[in-house]
């Protein structure tokens, strides 16, 4: 069994920015320092580090290396890295903790896509042979699964432009944020044209730069660190198959999973910061863990990935809103979600909850 | 802190007080290109490499899965359980039917038409999964989920998927 | 199997990825110096070394530097270690005759350069510690464009190489704490 007794402790985030002038190690620097702050830590102290990032998405191979100076590796550190979001890294400096032989671990993750094409740069995940040559970007598949959903009458357009203006309204009050709109209204949105019919312009996430780090710390250090720490009851990541014809791809069995095997048994959750970088994707996963759009649960307060992608770091992102709200008190339980690879292939549920 | 100086000037309100805003006294910031070529040439075996065989001589293939299923394109293992499928393939297509689709009106330079065309979730006749190809339907119109399409292969292979150039409507 | 062409039993597949980023503050900083024969580095405000190009912070203190803290060092300095390289054909290789890759700690920088070509002597008569000075290219021929936020190419668009001086070799005291 899992230890249960681990939380976060510390974060801190950039703003989603559509071009940020540092390079992504200058941008890790402040908020690495940051976190570790607000933690009360003293950076030696921490016992392991684990970074999520693209050297694809960098441009560059072993761009990873660099961003360890954000960490500070000098004496040595033990440290790892994830060539996925920070929500992995920060998974495996969980996984880690569990040894028990250390008290505290920094995770990070990071990511600038404004110098690069997506449908360039996405199109490396995809299988070389049948899939990376054709050069289907990321919003073309997404197209094609909102076409799925609409076809199965799970959902209709008003119900993507809804999640849409939900992020909007939430996005106007989260400082991180990088597409706020708090007179956002469905029908306009409705008014505007397809960019990948179906989808519109709104329903795609924009093109983000951004860093995100936590700390987390054990049992009693953690209390000692910090009044309401956010406790990780569960943490879990599943991953589907990769070809898009061989999945249904109108629902993520692999969050139902996911979020099974981390420990959500359904119960009552104040709030769900979802991955999802469309708005059918928002949709899909809602119904995967068994949550209503409109229903009690609290969805995407901060806006979600909608309102700024800082991908490698969105879904560490993810994670800290919904920390953020427990540690402030404002939520009891919280479940955070990240994924990875085409059309939710893989997908990373982390369960947390005040004492 | 001059980087963060520069996070707050886009907008930003990122951690103030941890350092000082500062100005630089740059030039007109440059703006670098760096490009990154990686030439592969990724060996086939004999499951990919029968399927682009296949697109050479105008013909679509797949693969029998574990449960019996026709998967399209031909993996070479079990996408549940992780088997391998072994090299009898299964003579699929010609024609097919469009699963979901979306439309490109813009296309990049690394598409695979130079015009408005429709990304699809193609099933061949006689799989049972489909494959993500090119319909070259001529417009957003003419595209909707279920209809009928057949390959066009091209002219020149390249051993490549791009061998089957695009699905059209079928007349 | 027998009778399958070699080439087809691959596919060619040529990923080709183009970035354009915003070179940072402090490299355009360093750029605008190279055109003109000046190398700025950033002194470390808490521990006092100085890293040529400034990566903006210090990366063993992990505080950042700011324009404030730039400096200019010489454009001399010392071979702290250098290998031959035989090149190797591969996609983009442009060398074609062995080439010095020498690491030059400039006079007053903790940290080095790396990759540098140094002429003046035979490559067989090259040695850790000898002084050299750098070559400039004539201010027409100068270019930064290669310059990216990854940190390769710094000087390589400016500096034609450096040049050993003829001066006594610097002791291994001077460099020892300095090679990469």
């Amino acid at each position: 069994m899992p230890a249960t007794d681990i939380a976060i402790v510390g974060y801190a985030q950039t703003p989603s920015l559509r071009d940020a002038n540092p390079s992504e190690v200058q941008l890790l620097v402040p908020t690495v320092a940051a976190a570790i702050e607000m933690a009360g830590i003293g950076r030696r102290e921490i016992g392991f580090t684990c970074a999520g990032s693209c050297d694809y998405l960098t441009g560059g191979p072993f761009a990873f290396v660099s961003n360890l100076e954000a960490a500070g590796a000098w004496p040595p550190i033990s440290e790892s890295h994830v060539e996925a979001d920070g929500a992995w890294a920060m998974y495996e400096a969980w996984m880690r903790l569990q040894e028990g032989d250390i008290d505290t671990a920094l995770a990070f993750g990071s990511g600038k896509s404004s110098p690069s094409n997506p449908s360039e740069v996405w199109a490396q995940q995809l299988d070389p042979y049948y899939l990376a040559p054709l050069a289907p970007d990321p919003i073309s598949l997404a197209g094609i699964q909102a076409r799925a959903l609409l076809d199965s009458g799970k959902a209709t357009e008003r119900d993507f432009a809804q999640v849409v203006a939900n992020s909007r309204h939430n996005a106007a009050s989260n400082p991180n944020a990088q597409l706020k709109d708090a007179g956002a209204s469905v029908d306009a949105l409705l008014a505007e044209p397809y960019l990948r019919n179906p989808l519109r312009k709104h329903d795609c996430p924009p093109i983000s730069d951004g860093a995100v780090a936590v700390v987390m710390a054990r049992g009693d250090r953690a209390r000692s660190l910090c009044e309401r720490p956010a406790w990780i009851r569960g943490f879990d990541h599943r991953v589907e198959a990769h070809q898009p014809g061989v999945r249904d791809i109108r629902s993520s069995s692999s969050t139902a999973l996911a979020a099974r095997k981390a420990g959500y048994d359904g119960g009552p959750l104040d709030v769900v910061e979802l991955s999802s970088t469309f708005s059918p994707q928002e949709l899909i996963l809602l119904e995967s863990l068994g949550l209503a759009p409109d229903g009690p649960t609290k969805v995407n307060p901060s806006g979600g990935a909608l309102a700024g992608n800082p991908i490698m770091a969105v879904g560490l992102v993810r994670i800290v809103e919904a920390a953020a709200r427990i540690i402030d008190g404002s939520a009891n339980r919280a479940l955070a979600h990240a994924t990875s690879g085409p059309l939710l292939q893989q997908n990373l549920v982390c369960l947390l909850e005040g004492e | 802190m001059e980087f963060a100086g520069e996070i707050g000037q886009v907008g930003g309100s990122f951690a103030p007080e941890t350092g000082v805003c500062s100005h630089s006294s740059v030039s007109e910031p440059r703006i670098t290109t760096t490009k990154l070529e990686f030439p592969y040439s990724r060996t086939l075996g004999p499951v990919v490499g029968a399927f682009l065989a296949g697109l050479r001589e105008g013909k679509l293939l797949g693969i029998r899965g574990k449960d019996g299923r026709v998967l399209a394109p031909p993996l070479e293992y079990d996408p549940e359980t992780g088997e391998s499928l072994g090299t009898d393939m299964v003579a699929i297509g010609p024609e097919g039917t469009v699963v979901a689709w979306t439309w490109v009106d813009a296309p990049s330079p690394k598409h695979p038409l130079d015009h408005p065309f429709s990304f699809a979730l193609v099933k061949p006749d006689g799989a049972d999964t489909a494959m993500v190809g090119a319909v070259d339907a001529g417009s957003a119109e003419a595209m909707s989920s279920g209809m009928r399409v057949r390959p066009r292969f091209a002219k020149e292979p390249h051993n490549v998927i791009t061998d089957l150039e695009a699905w059209e409507p079928v007349a | 199997m027998t009778d399958t062409a070699k080439e087809d039993l691959v596919m060619e597949h040529l990923v080709t990825l183009t970035y354009h980023e915003r070179l940072t503050d402090n490299l355009n900083r360093f750029a605008d110096g190279l055109l003109e024969e000046r190398i700025i580095g950033a002194k470390c405000p808490s521990c006092g070394r100085v890293f040529v190009p400034s990566k903006g912070y210090c990366s063993l203190c992990v505080v950042p530097t700011t324009e404030a803290d730039e400096i200019e060092v010489p454009d001399t300095g010392i071979v702290t270690g250098f290998t031959i390289v035989t090149p190797v054909a591969y996609y983009g290789q442009t060398k074609t005759e062995p080439f010095v890759y020498a690491s030059v700690r400039l006079d007053g920088a903790d940290s080095t350069i790396g990759g540098q070509d140094v002429t003046g002597v035979p490559q067989s008569e090259l040695r850790a510690g000898m002084r050299v000075k750098a070559k400039w290219k004539p201010r027409e021929e100068r270019s930064v464009d290669g310059m990216t936020n990854r940190g390769w190419s710094g000087v390589d668009g400016v500096v034609e190489s450096f040049e050993v001086t003829g001066e006594p070799d610097a002791p291994l005291d001077e460099y020892k704490d300095h090679l990469f």
